[in-house]
């Protein structure tokens, strides 16, 4: 990868990183042999046609392929330079530190209050006080505070999608991960929604390390500050979000930003 | 449309037929469904009627008594005169309390749940997320086998299989080690009794509930198990905190399905519980009877019954355990329905 002036300017220390990542679904190579480093409190937009292979890409950063049958992942991520694929590390700590925002919003059928400390409760946090600080950090750093603080006890599914998702969000930020995956987190909301979800990730990276699948373009314009850009399993070209959509290196890329790729 | 009519049948029809079939159709599947959805209703309360009716001179006869003597005597059937209570007649010194078989049938269910729930809970969450995908067809084929076979199989394998074993090793070991346990010392018997009844209707309720586990958990789609996985769970917290809570309703009424077939299954148990008559079990190997056991093998005597009163005590027996069964049914649908409140769906 080259880098280019602008870009180690506005880098910082790397938080997560891959290196020679290979995946494969059975026979099927999904992911080749894919380098991508992600800076400490900045977002990363993973781009790219359907079926590219993006959000298989997102699931190995957090060892979500280990729950998938005949999924196998080869080379190495380093969470602050350690391989979460390491023998000897745990799965379940993995995903303690990498927190994960699915594309539809998947609340459990519990309460508000319960959603938000199910991580926590998990943990074994069962102190009430304390539980109900951390439901209130949540909501508030999901920006869903104001408008559920009076209905912690009501059934999460009452929210509206946009809400549950938000909700979602807050139930990642209960266990207070360095790292948030987010795979298409607006695609299954109404534009309003999706521009509180844009808002609340420019929060968001100011305490965390984000990384984001999304199909849309403009989105990753908006809220990213480096994006990567994912054709049929390689990883083509990561760049400055500001220069890839204006000066792409790879023809590819070019052809996918200007609509010639699905 | 018409064109192709016109040539094929070479008959003319000015207006399009569909209106009118339409219509004649449409109403003949209405009533068609009606009746149909009727019938289901109908059906039950027919038979609990006629049951009811059949039952009546031995509810009076009986009164309450039925539900609170331990004692079933169907009187002297070689003596002279008849016993009359309430206008109606049994045999001289005919008693018939169902006391004992009330309690039978609801405690071999009770503890049949006790076993099975959390056994078929597990094999079924093994069925989803823990048996490799290569064994799942067999899994699930063995699942859906046992689910299928007679219950005077299992009642055969537990009388000449289970009961002896019960008998010669597993009773002498627990009353010798754990017989300081109220209801685990005493007696032992002969095999047949309340533990050998609760092993087999556990065989014979777990694949039910096994199947439905299974099947309500695949309804559901991963996303459950995988936010909770993703919040850093454990997959045993996955499932028993997460997987199992969102199906819940699910689970509740496939419990409730199976402990209607623990309470009704009669030859099974009938072959194996050791048809106790005016005795209360003492321990987990005490002989017992159920309802349903106890209609069939009381049911030869009663018919030598020549006041008939023998046969309609057997019916209002028949009536008890068909009410209890309904309630159950009842008390489920309502617990579901406020589970699903709870959560805020809907419920179907």
């Amino acid at each position: 990868m080259i880098v280019t002036p602008q870009e180690s300017a506005i880098s910082t220390a790397t938080k997560i990183e891959t290196k020679n990542l290979e995946i494969f679904y059975g026979k099927f190579h999904a992911i080749k042999n894919a380098n991508l480093a992600v800076g400490e409190n900045s977002v990363m937009a993973l781009i790219g046609p359907s079926g590219c292979g993006k959000s298989t890409f997102l699931r190995a950063l957090n060892r979500m392929h280990d729950l998938t049958p005949g999924a196998r992942v080869e080379g190495q991520v380093l969470l602050d330079g350690t391989n979460i694929y390491a023998s000897g590390i745990d799965p379940v700590t993995v995903r303690h530190r990498i927190g994960m925002v699915f594309q539809r919003p998947n609340p459990f059928p519990k309460t508000i209050f319960e959603n938000v400390v199910y991580g926590p409760k998990i943990h074994g946090l069962h102190n009430r006080k304390k539980l109900l600080e951390i439901c209130e950090r949540s909501l508030r750093g999901a920006a869903l505070w104001d408008e559920v603080k009076d209905r912690l006890d009501r059934s999460a599914l009452d929210l509206s999608g946009g809400q549950q998702q938000r909700l979602c969000i807050a139930r990642c930020l209960a266990v207070d991960p360095e790292v948030i995956l987010m795979d298409e987190p607006a695609s299954a909301l109404d534009p309003i929604a999706t521009s509180k979800i844009e808002d609340l990730i420019d929060e968001l990276k100011k305490l965390y390390t984000v990384v984001i699948v999304t199909h849309s373009m403009q989105q990753a314009a908006r809220i990213s500050d480096f994006t990567a850009f994912f054709l049929m399993g390689e990883l083509i070209e990561t760049a400055p979000t500001k220069s890839i959509f204006t000066t792409p290196r790879d023809k590819r890329t070019e052809d996918y930003i200007t609509g010639r790729y699905g | 449309m018409a064109t192709l009519e016109m040539s094929a049948g070479g008959v003319a029809k000015a207006t399009s037929p569909s209106a009118l079939q339409r219509k004649i159709s449409q109403t003949l599947l209405r009533a068609l469904t009606g009746v149909a959805a009727l019938f289901s209703f109908a059906i039950i309360f027919i038979m609990l009627f006629f049951l009811l009716v059949y039952a009546y001179p031995a509810i009076r006869f009986n009164g309450w008594g039925f539900f609170t003597s331990p004692i079933w005597n169907i009187g002297n059937q070689y003596g002279s005169g008849v016993a009359t209570r309430n206008g109606f007649s049994g045999a001289p010194g005919a008693e018939f309390g169902a006391l004992v078989f009330i309690f039978g049938s609801v405690l071999s269910a009770l503890l049949t749940m006790l076993v099975s729930v959390p056994l078929a809970l597990m094999v079924g969450l093994a069925l989803v997320y823990r048996i490799p995908r290569q064994l799942r067809p067999i899994a699930n084929a063995l699942v859906e086998l046992m689910a299928g076979i007679p219950s005077v199989v299992y009642g055969l394998w537990g009388l000449v299989v289970l009961v002896p074993w019960i008998s010669n090793a597993l009773a002498p070991w627990v009353t010798s080690h754990l017989g300081f346990i109220p209801f685990l010392g005493g007696p032992t018997g002969s095999g047949t009794g309340l533990i050998a009844s609760v092993f087999i209707l556990s065989l014979m309720v777990i694949p039910i509930m096994v199947a439905t586990t299974r099947d309500v958990i695949l309804a559901q789609s991963n996303a459950i198990f995988e936010a909770s996985m993703a919040l850093g769970s454990t997959s045993w917290q996955a499932m028993t905190r997460a997987v199992l809570p969102s199906v819940r309703s699910g689970i509740v009424a496939s419990i409730m399905l199976a402990f209607g077939r623990a309470i009704g299954e009669t030859m099974a148990v009938l072959m194996v519980c050791g048809s106790a008559i005016n005795a209360f079990p003492s321990n987990i190997f005490s002989p017992v009877n159920t309802i349903a056991a106890v209609i069939v093998s009381q049911l030869e005597s009663a018919l030598t019954d020549a006041t008939g009163m023998a046969q309609r005590s057997l019916a209002e027996l028949a009536c008890t355990l068909f009410i209890i069964t309904l309630l159950i049914n009842v008390i489920a649908r309502a617990m579901m329905r406020g589970a699903d409140r709870r959560e805020g769906r809907g419920h179907a």
